[in-house]
């Protein structure tokens, strides 16, 4: 594979006296390639962050192979760091800095124009605050100078986690809008996040990661389709025999109060042909697409179960959940 | 280079480093303003008095020590006014005296600054201690907890060459500041003693003396902001220097001092750290052993014993270079939340 974000195998054990030995992130594999706008999703306490702080050198991996711009990291990171922008989950700040201040002295450090504070401080909007001391920021104000810290470098790469963290909605929408013009002009971003929604919106790619371990990766389309069960809701004037003659045509019917749910039915026109030719009629006929937060959730939930065994890449893995280890195939093919 | 100026920098803003500052100012202005209004410049009959008695002073150490060789070579006149002698005469050999009595001994409500150069350098030193080891530990400390030093790293994700150049810039600049403290403060006070005082004599000797004592300070200071540094960057906290301190004095110094007089243990303050420091300032400093004469009843026994100033800095060294090698090798591996 040769992609901007390789990870493979990726393992960390967090141990101490009073929680004793808990296992982050389990062989985990991440790929991103070159002008992706990649998400990165996963429930609380997943490793989703222990693996964004591995990758970035904050933490030790106990195992695993991970190389960021070509470069293997921890060991060549410096190598590419100036090309690389990140804030790592809520980035904190001294509050008696102004954010000028905090970002000029990152641009100092990092032989970076301090010309270039002001351009950045303006992108995220923050352009009439900046010389406001950080502790009277909100959190939506914090997150915004984390980004512009991050892009102080002019990143090729771009790994956010959590950038929607505190913003209000205007703030999500900026952030989007921010993120999609970084994206155009080719540079590859890495977003973490838990609102889904948004996810969906920007990124082309997404990897889904429960207890520690890659459940799903691919295009976010394929992903989807991957759970598309080809499902379409019902209405008709008379459900009862609509729920009859659709059963009669062998297609899988799951009867609700007010609606069916309609199972295997590749072209909604045939539940409307079926019901049609025996005088039902159709009052609603609504095709049923998985969104992210669904596939999300059966995802991760299913990886929550602790009897039930993990997947990941090329592990064996329970029948009953026999969609996840192909998706993950096509995954990585994508 | 751009990763000192930018350390510099921080440190510079820190608002602890600046009240610190405010508070050597305030402490500097406060000692010369009482010293300003407590010494008035001596008039030339107090300075011919004062030295009239310290020329008498000498002359009767003199006259005691030849009294005191005439009883040795058995005159008669070493016995008049029946004074005690001591059994060795070197006692009283004036020329074996740490000092002898000067002008300045005499002059009373004058500051003189021959006499009080020393006492003020302690003070000053002190100071600086203090500042570099809270400044020290508070850089890191503060830096470690609000995700300052995970914010460079990003940057710079060489955890040595980061950490490396905090202690170097926090060391340049406590040395920096230790050096311009230390000129205006003898300034100042050279021009009190000028000014409403009285200067004493000053020789080659006596700038040598206090340069060495200045030397010694400033190498102290310099120890004790690395250990600051070093404790906070083991403990991760800023009060983790502090409280290591604070144990260290209690459990330590104060207890284990007492635990070793009960159990005895022979020179004891070579235990004790507080020892080193103070044979370090003061060069060399004599301490007693009660567990030395304690079958002597009818001899002389001399009690005591010498800790000079080079054990001493090599303990202080050794005490150094352990926290902050030991702080280095943490650093290095340490998950950074």
């Amino acid at each position: 594979m040769s992609g901007v974000i390789e990870i493979e195998g990726l393992r960390k054990t967090f141990r101490s006296l009073r929680r004793g030995r808990r296992v982050a992130v389990d062989g985990f594999d991440l790929l991103v390639e070159a002008g992706q706008v990649h998400g990165f999703l996963g429930p609380n306490g997943s490793g989703k962050t222990t693996t964004l702080r591995a990758l970035l050198g904050l933490v030790g991996a106990d195992e695993g192979r991970m190389t960021v711009l070509g470069a293997r990291a921890p060991e060549r990171l410096p190598q590419v760091a100036g090309r690389v922008g990140a804030i790592v989950e809520s980035p904190q700040f001294f509050g008696n800095f102004t954010a000028y201040r905090t970002l000029r002295l990152l641009a100092v450090a990092g032989g970076v124009p301090v010309s270039r504070v002001d351009e950045v401080l303006e992108q995220v909007g923050l352009g009439d605050r900046g010389h406001e001391r950080v502790k009277g920021y909100s959190l939506g104000m914090k997150q915004r100078l984390a980004v512009a810290s991050a892009l102080l470098k002019r990143p090729e790469l771009l790994i956010l986690d959590e950038p929607a963290n505190g913003l209000d909605p205007a703030g999500i929408r900026e952030m989007r809008d921010l993120v999609r013009a970084l994206a155009a002009n080719g540079v590859t971003v890495l977003v973490s996040s838990h609102i889904l929604a948004e996810i969906q919106l920007i990124c082309d790619h997404v990897t889904i990661i429960s207890r520690g371990r890659r459940v799903a990766a691919g295009r976010v389309d394929e992903v989807l389709a991957g759970f598309d069960r080809n499902e379409c809701l019902v209405r008709a004037d008379d459900l009862a025999r609509a729920e009859e003659l659709l059963r009669a045509a062998e297609l899988t019917v799951t009867a609700h109060a007010d609606h069916l749910v309609v199972g295997g039915v590749p072209d909604p026109a045939l539940v409307n042909r079926t019901l049609g030719e025996q005088g039902v009629w159709v009052r609603e006929l609504t095709p049923v697409r998985p969104d992210l937060e669904s596939v999300f959730l059966e995802l991760t939930g299913a990886g929550q179960h602790p009897t039930v065994p993990r997947q990941a890449d090329g592990t064996p893995h329970d029948p009953a959940a026999g969609q996840l280890i192909d998706l993950d195939i096509r995954g990585v093919d994508a | 280079m751009n990763l000192i100026r930018a350390e510099a920098q921080r440190l510079a803003a820190r608002r602890f480093v600046q009240l610190m500052v405010l508070l050597l100012l305030l402490a500097f202005a406060v000692t010369a303003a009482t010293t300003l209004a407590g010494s008035h410049t001596p008039t030339s009959a107090e300075l011919a008095t004062a030295q009239q008695q310290a020329t008498a002073e000498r002359r009767d150490m003199e006259r005691e020590h030849d009294r005191c060789l005439a009883r040795d070579r058995g005159e008669a006149w070493a016995h008049e006014g029946n004074l005690y002698l001591p059994p060795d005469c070197s006692e009283l050999d004036p020329a074996q005296r740490d000092r002898l009595p000067v002008t300045a001994d005499y002059l009373t409500g004058v500051f003189t600054f021959t006499q009080q150069a020393e006492s003020l350098l302690f003070f000053l030193v002190a100071f600086l201690l203090m500042f570099g080891f809270l400044v020290g530990a508070s850089y890191i400390g503060a830096d470690l907890n609000s995700g300052g030093v995970v914010n460079l790293l990003l940057w710079r994700p060489r955890r040595l060459t980061v950490l490396g150049a905090k202690l170097g810039t926090l060391l340049g600049a406590v040395l920096v500041l230790s050096v311009l403290a230390s000129v205006a403060y003898l300034v100042t006070f050279w021009v009190i003693a000028h000014v409403a005082g009285y200067p004493g004599p000053t020789d080659a000797a006596f700038w040598a003396a206090l340069a060495q004592l200045w030397g010694r300070g400033i190498g102290l200071v310099l120890l004790g902001t690395a250990v600051g540094f070093a404790l906070a960057t083991i403990g991760r906290h800023t009060a983790a220097a502090l409280g290591a301190v604070v144990a260290y004095l209690v459990v330590w110094e104060l207890g284990g001092r007492i635990v070793l007089q009960i159990l005895e243990v022979a020179r004891p303050d070579q235990l004790l750290l507080s020892s080193y420091v103070a044979a370090w300032i003061a060069k060399q400093v004599r301490f007693y052993d009660n567990s030395r004469c304690t079958d002597v009843y009818y001899s002389y026994c001399d009690s005591t014993y010498l800790l000079t100033w080079q054990p001493a800095l090599g303990v202080l060294l050794l005490l150094t270079a352990g926290l902050t090698a030991v702080a280095f090798a943490l650093f290095r591996r340490r998950d950074l939340s």
